[in-house]
């Protein structure tokens, strides 16, 4: 008789890259990537809100003592520094990363692991640049930079704002320009990775005249990282020479030119703020024709617009420094060609608001924060408008002014548009949909507390509050509108809270979101929720701007009656 | 439509998971695997090596800063990383 002889079953070690924290370190695919760059930029807001509630605590009343003078330089540098290097710029990177090759029907970014070494310098970057909290000096301040996010000259000098001396003698600042340098490689590698991504891996029959507007402005914005951060990148390595190997590019007192810096900086710094809010320009132009049932209106002026404010972007550095004594000739050009931008810019608010118009107007969260942006925004740049009146400008500049103008711009703008994205996407990404009545608690909370906190600014700007002073006398009528600005933040600061909550209790127990809660338009709500690690098994063939509405509406699709 | 799908709608082709698709145990197995090794196929292999470059490009900045030893250690770290990427199997 044969005997059956059981083999001992074989059980293979788990590779790392099987185990839990293993496939997050070790993924290559750009939905854990976005969704890792998402959590990044959320932290470095939480991070960014703290110091700014620091600020608005020290200035709620004055003569101010929570924060000393020295404290307060690197509170708000670092302020600065997280909430556009660390928060925004990742965060838009992390939806773009999540959800451009969906909507273009791709099965992955074209370069993987470029895409992952992008994430984790950010990472590595914004743990850098906080790191550098913890070296603590004789004298009792830390190594933080300290010079302001755009680090003018002379301040960023060896000799001045040194709070911790290490091998290289004060390196405040050296965290700063090597920071810098970090996530500008980051920003390169993504950028580059998002042009060829857009340009070369579209699903067949997506022409650029079908491409989704989110994935157009994402891919405006990554031309302008690519044209735009080699010149921030050339003036961190020349601060770095200057303070380590004797040069004086920027020491005026061997001859070298302070406003080089101003310069260089600045023609990387206007570009950004674009690369900042394009591609929440996109988000609002995917979210208003889904909660308006209707297709966008004027598609073609909205992404040639977009492209027309990317190259006038470049044009435009020099209107934050009217005050430096420009040649008037200068002062013309650069205050024409800022008030020129507005003309793209409102071209896609009347776009917007024509979408709307007319339209069946579901006034979900994600739309509200959509409608919020675009109120929110028209402020900005209305504000920015004025800004560009060289007088005006001369009266305001380095006051509480512009301080309210680029959060009406940056907060009330971008912060809007990222919120409108994460409630558009956020049931794409994990199968839950967010709580819509929490959603509208968190949005008329964020609405009041921004208006609170940034509109008495333009008032404190016109009375001649200076930005970045720690304290000031009680008589100069500054107090009233500096205790509505903290109360505001705090009201921010409530709503934040109020989206942490709802993320945790959607995530538990929130209503299963199927792979279409919106009945959208573009081809991510044609995949699973999440998408399997593929994306599609099938790349779609696409045949209008709106590829799943045809799908799923074969008699009266955009193709039969449209022409693009 | 199910989670368990693949989802294609425009193009029309909704694919089930093996498990949905029925039949006898083996050749739900079998199946199982080719799709295992279809979506190996379509999907970007892991690796560590972005990671490793991003940690060593850190700890040379940190060394810059504070310690010439930190830096050589950030150096061997960022040439280690660069000849992993570079000679990595794909």
């Amino acid at each position: 008789m044969a005997t059956i002889v059981e083999r001992p079953s074989v059980v293979r070690r788990k590779r790392f890259g099987e185990t839990y924290i293993g496939s997050w370190i070790m993924t290559t695919d750009h939905k854990k990537i976005g969704i890792m760059y998402i959590m990044t930029g959320f932290f470095s807001f939480l991070v960014g809100g703290l110091e700014a509630l620091l600020i608005r605590t020290q200035l709620a009343q004055p003569n101010g003592h929570v924060l000393s003078p020295e404290v307060y330089n690197e509170v708000f540098t670092m302020h600065g520094t997280t909430m556009i290097f660390l928060f925004v710029m990742p965060m838009l990177t992390g939806l773009g990363n999540y959800i451009v090759p969906l909507m273009i029907g791709a099965r992955d970014m074209a370069f993987p692991r470029i895409n992952a070494f992008g994430f984790w310098l950010v990472l590595f970057g914004a743990l850098f640049l906080n790191s550098s909290f913890l070296f603590i000096g004789p004298n009792g301040f830390s190594a933080a930079p300290n010079g302001g996010w755009f680090y003018y000259a002379p301040l960023s000098e060896q000799q001045y704002g040194c709070g911790v001396a290490g091998v290289v003698g004060c390196v405040n600042a050296d965290f700063w320009a090597l920071g810098i340098l970090l996530l500008g490689i980051s920003s390169i590698a993504s950028g580059l990775n998002f042009v060829v991504t857009i340009l070369r891996l579209r699903a067949p029959g997506m022409t650029m005249n079908r491409v989704p507007l989110f994935t157009w402005m994402t891919l405006i914005t990554s031309f302008l990282l690519l044209f735009a951060l080699p010149s921030l990148t050339a003036a961190a390595v020349m601060l770095l020479l200057d303070r380590h190997l004797g040069t004086h590019f920027f020491d005026a007192t061997f001859h070298g030119d302070p406003l080089l810096w101003q310069h260089l900086f600045w023609s990387f710094g206007h570009p950004e703020v674009y690369i900042l809010i394009l591609p929440a320009f996109g988000i609002i132009s995917e979210v208003l024709p889904v909660f308006s049932r209707k297709p966008i209106f004027g598609y073609t002026f909205i992404a040639w617009s977009g492209v027309a404010i990317g190259f006038l972007s470049f044009t435009v550095w020099a209107h934050h420094m009217f005050a430096v004594g420009l040649p008037t000739i200068a002062q013309a050009f650069f205050a024409t060609s800022t008030t020129l931008i507005a003309i793209p810019t409102a071209v896609k608010i009347f776009n917007w608001i024509a979408t709307v118009y007319g339209g069946k107007v579901s006034l979900k969260a994600p739309m509200l924060f959509a409608l919020g942006f675009i109120a929110m925004f028209l402020i900005g740049g209305i504000n920015g408008a004025a800004l560009a009146v060289v007088p005006f400008d001369y009266q305001v500049t380095d006051t509480y002014f512009v301080v309210s103008h680029l959060h009406y711009v940056l907060f009330g703008g971008t912060v809007f548009g990222v919120f409108a994205g994460l409630y558009y996407w956020f049931p794409k990404m994990t199968g839950k949909l967010l709580g819509d009545g929490w959603g509208q608690v968190q949005f008329w909370l964020m609405l009041i507390g921004v208006n609170l906190t940034f509109f008495p600014m333009h008032i404190l700007g016109i009375l001649g509050m200076p930005r970045r002073i720690y304290t000031y006398p009680g008589n100069l009528g500054y107090n009233e509108l500096n205790l509505m600005a903290t109360v505001g933040a705090f009201i921010i600061a409530l709503s934040i809270l109020v989206f942490i909550y709802n993320v945790i209790i959607s995530l538990r127990s929130g209503k299963e979101a199927g792979t279409d809660p919106w009945d959208a338009f573009t081809l991510e709500w044609d995949t699973a929720s999440p998408p399997k690690v593929y994306n599609f098994l099938t790349i779609p063939i696409v045949r209008s701007r709106r590829p799943f509405y045809d799908m799923k509406n074969p008699d009266i699709a955009d193709w039969k009656t449209a022409t693009h | 439509m199910s989670e368990e799908q693949d989802q294609n709608q425009v193009s029309g082709q909704p694919q089930q998971t093996p498990a949905k698709a029925g039949g006898s145990k083996s050749k739900s197995k079998s199946k199982s695997k080719s799709k295992e090794a279809q979506e190996q196929a379509i999907s970007p292999q892991q690796s560590v090596w972005p990671f490793a470059l991003a940690f060593a490009l850190a700890v040379l900045l940190i060394g810059f800063i504070m310690h010439p030893i930190v830096l050589g250690i950030g150096v061997v770290l960022v040439a280690v990383a660069i000849i992993g990427w570079g000679l990595e199997r794909r």
